[in-house]
């Protein structure tokens, strides 16, 4: 065997190397020079042991930086006096923008605005849910198809559903408002007062979201066994007492699930909400999620809105460990 | 009075067709059995019975009503299914009180009642289990609890102890002799092993694909099957069943066989309209064949006995009994004999036998049915 030619490249991948590789690397640099160490270079890279880190290098290293980093700046920035908008330097904050968010009775505000937007919409999918997966489950003519167009919202992004229900709403021209005006004579400006906004948005929350608990619920129907119904039938089971004892033990956990993860998301919910109403009427729609978008980026109070967002994420991470608990739970039960 | 009448069921699925006309009468307070392999539409017709499946024809009537396409709540009978079909989520007791807890009993009565049902089948220390947790043969057991706490005046039984081993099979037969005679109720029960049907059943129904051969005693199966296939399900070892082919004259009719003549069979006036040369199949128990004594027995001229020269071929000690194998020249044989005779025979030793002919059966070889 040859000694390999000495460059700075396969000098380098030898330390790592097993005698076989190194065999290859040898035989490969007897081909004429010029883009030798270039390709000696290549071939390291992609030499089997390393070539699977190679190829989602650039996925983690783009995740590091928009996400990973950022997250950490940010934690380090809520302990700072910081606006990302001024050319001063951060000073040292400790606590004081977590004491100040915690006893801000605007956040408490807006986090009852989202709380209603969550209670109601996280019901409203829920309701909405389970009441298409006991209709999808039996079987009828274009079930399949109407199934995926029943699929549909839950694929679309936020910014189009959310411009979608902001043109439904539209109190000159859009389509609730004309229907309202054909039965009742004038124009409809949901938009205009609290509740109506609120209902907007949890409107179109639901109607992106309830296919999601369908899809849920309509897995744990079809998991029950036909011959548990059968019995159920044979002992003279009522179809309520039926739908209590056989359907419902094999669809409560995924119910839950269903729950848990429709609440943390609707929780952070955005985009719906800023496309819609912006948080209007005033700040009745505000959700916390647009309140920490407006102090971050309308009034530049940077630290104050990461030390809020930590907080947020706080206890989204709570709500994320009971949704895993019950997760775990029921992957036990069967 | 008939308990259960079925007349003319039919049902398909799909291009199977598991029922083709079947008719049955049930006798209040009376041990039924559907016996037939698997695929003879005993499950599909329970399940009509007890209405979870609807007839695509006929009718099913029970206590004097037609209740083909009534519901199935309305009906009061009981199944246990196959896959025994516990709830999984509920303990045993629930299990048990599931179908007392609808109509509406009173909490201590339905306790009371589990706990008899529970005591009787010997469950009382699995109750606050859940069925997953129990063991094959106490499932089995709640499921028949289950269909028992009710009370109801049928009960339908869906091939209960296949999925036992075999000797709480042996046990949960005589279990449910006990139960039918302690509790009156009139039992269907379905299953594919003749052993539990004879051993249990007061009348038995052989289904073959879709339809009822042949309803009859455990005695009348045995004794006067219809076709070569009833002899064939019912008795263990199986019916020896030789081709033959009529001779003699026209009023005194022959059926020969490779191994030799017989007449005078209670088959010989039925076989009296059949020409000369047809094609028969002869029958015969292995219990019906003994070794030769040197006093008894002719050449089947006559006697009720018929002498055939046999080689021991094969021998199969169960125990108690013993199955010998024999050869008549080209034709197999089984012969049935109890333990301390057969020990006196090796394989390849000649047997001379002899066949009782007073209960040997006599088929038409190209249908199958009895000539008798």
């Amino acid at each position: 065997m040859n000694k390999p030619v000495t460059n700075v490249a396969s000098a380098s991948a030898d330390l790592s190397r097993t005698p076989a590789a190194s065999n290859n690397v040898t035989d490969n640099t007897i081909t004429p020079a010029g883009g030798k160490s270039m390709r000696d270079f290549w071939q390291w890279m992609f030499s089997p042991e390393r070539r699977g880190a190679m190829l989602v290098a650039p996925a983690l290293i783009m995740l590091f930086l928009m996400n990973i980093f950022p997250l950490m700046w940010s934690f380090g920035l809520s302990f700072f006096h910081y606006k990302a908008s001024s050319i001063r330097p951060p000073r040292f904050a400790g606590f004081y923008y977590y004491e100040k968010v915690l006893t801000d009775p605007v956040v408490w505000e807006r986090l009852q605005t989202t709380a209603q937007i969550v209670a109601l919409s996280v019901l409203l999918q829920m309701v909405i849910g389970f009441a298409m997966a006991l209709m999808f489950e039996k079987k009828f003519p274009f079930r399949r198809e109407l199934l995926m167009l029943v699929l549909t919202p839950m694929m679309l992004s936020f910014v189009a559903v959310g411009v979608f229900f902001k043109l439904f709403y539209e109190p000159t021209f859009g389509i609730l408002s004309q229907g309202y005006a054909y039965f009742f004579g004038e124009p409809l400006t949901l938009l205009a007062t609290k509740w109506g906004a609120i209902w907007a948005i949890v409107i179109a929350d639901a109607w992106m979201w309830s296919p999601f608990v369908m899809l849920l619920v309509l897995a744990g129907l079809v998991s029950v066994p036909d011959y548990l119904y059968e019995a159920a039938a044979v002992d003279r089971a009522s179809w309520w007492r039926r739908f209590k004892t056989v359907t419902f033990p094999y669809v409560r956990g995924l119910l839950l699930l269903a729950l848990l993860f429709r609440t943390i998301e609707t929780f952070k919910i955005f985009d719906v909400v800023y496309i819609i109403t912006a948080g209007g009427p005033g700040t009745s729609t505000e959700t916390i999620a647009v309140y920490v978008y407006k102090v971050a980026f309308q009034f530049f109070k940077t630290s104050q809105s990461s030390a809020l967002s930590y907080i947020l994420l706080f206890v989204v991470i709570v709500l994320t460990n009971l949704y895993l608990y019950f997760v775990n739970r029921r992957n036990e039960e069967i | 009075m008939s308990h259960l009448i079925i007349q003319d069921l039919h049902k398909s699925f799909g291009d199977l067709r598991a029922l083709q006309g079947v008719d049955m009468v049930v006798e209040k307070g009376e041990f039924f059995v559907l016996l037939g392999p698997s695929a003879a539409g005993k499950t599909t017709t329970l399940r009509m019975v007890c209405g979870i499946e609807r007839a695509d024809q006929g009718r099913v009537v029970f206590d004097g009503e037609d209740v083909t396409g009534a519901e199935v709540r309305g009906r009061d009978m009981a199944m246990v299914f196959q896959t025994f079909a516990l709830y999984p989520h509920m303990t045993i007791f629930d299990n048990l009180a599931y179908p007392l807890r609808q109509s509406g009993m009173a909490k201590a009565d339905v306790v009371q009642r589990v706990n008899e049902v529970a005591e009787m089948l010997r469950l009382g220390h699995t109750l606050a289990r859940k069925p997953g947790t129990a063991s094959g043969g106490e499932q089995q057991r709640v499921a028949i609890g289950r269909a028992l706490v009710r009370r109801p005046s049928l009960l339908l039984l869906d091939e209960p102890l296949t999925n036992l081993d075999a000797k709480l099979r042996f046990d949960t037969r005589a279990e449910f002799k006990r139960l039918h005679r302690e509790l009156g109720m009139t039992i269907v029960y379905a299953t594919p092993d003749e052993l539990e049907a004879l051993s249990m059943g007061q009348r038995i129904a052989l289904l073959r694909g879709g339809r009822i051969v042949q309803t009859g005693t455990p005695d009348e199966l045995y004794t006067k099957p219809q076709d070569t296939y009833v002899a064939g399900m019912v008795g263990s070892p199986k019916v020896n069943l030789i081709p033959a082919i009529r001779r003699g004259a026209d009023d005194a009719p022959l059926v020969e066989m490779p191994f030799g003549a017989v007449q005078n069979g209670p088959w010989a006036d039925a076989l009296k309209p059949f020409p000369v040369g047809s094609e028969l199949i002869f029958g015969f128990r292995p219990h019906d064949v003994a070794p030769a004594t040197d006093t008894g027995g002719d050449d089947g001229d006559g006697g009720g006995t018929m002498r055939i020269a046999a080689k021991v071929h094969l021998i199969e000690p169960l125990g108690d009994v013993v199955i010998l194998d024999l050869t008549a020249g080209e034709t197999q044989l089984k012969m049935v004999l109890p333990e301390e005779q057969a020990i006196r025979y090796s394989v390849g030793d000649d047997v001379p036998v002899n066949l009782r002919v007073e209960n040997s059966f006599l088929f038409a070889r190209e249908t199958g049915t009895a000539i008798c």
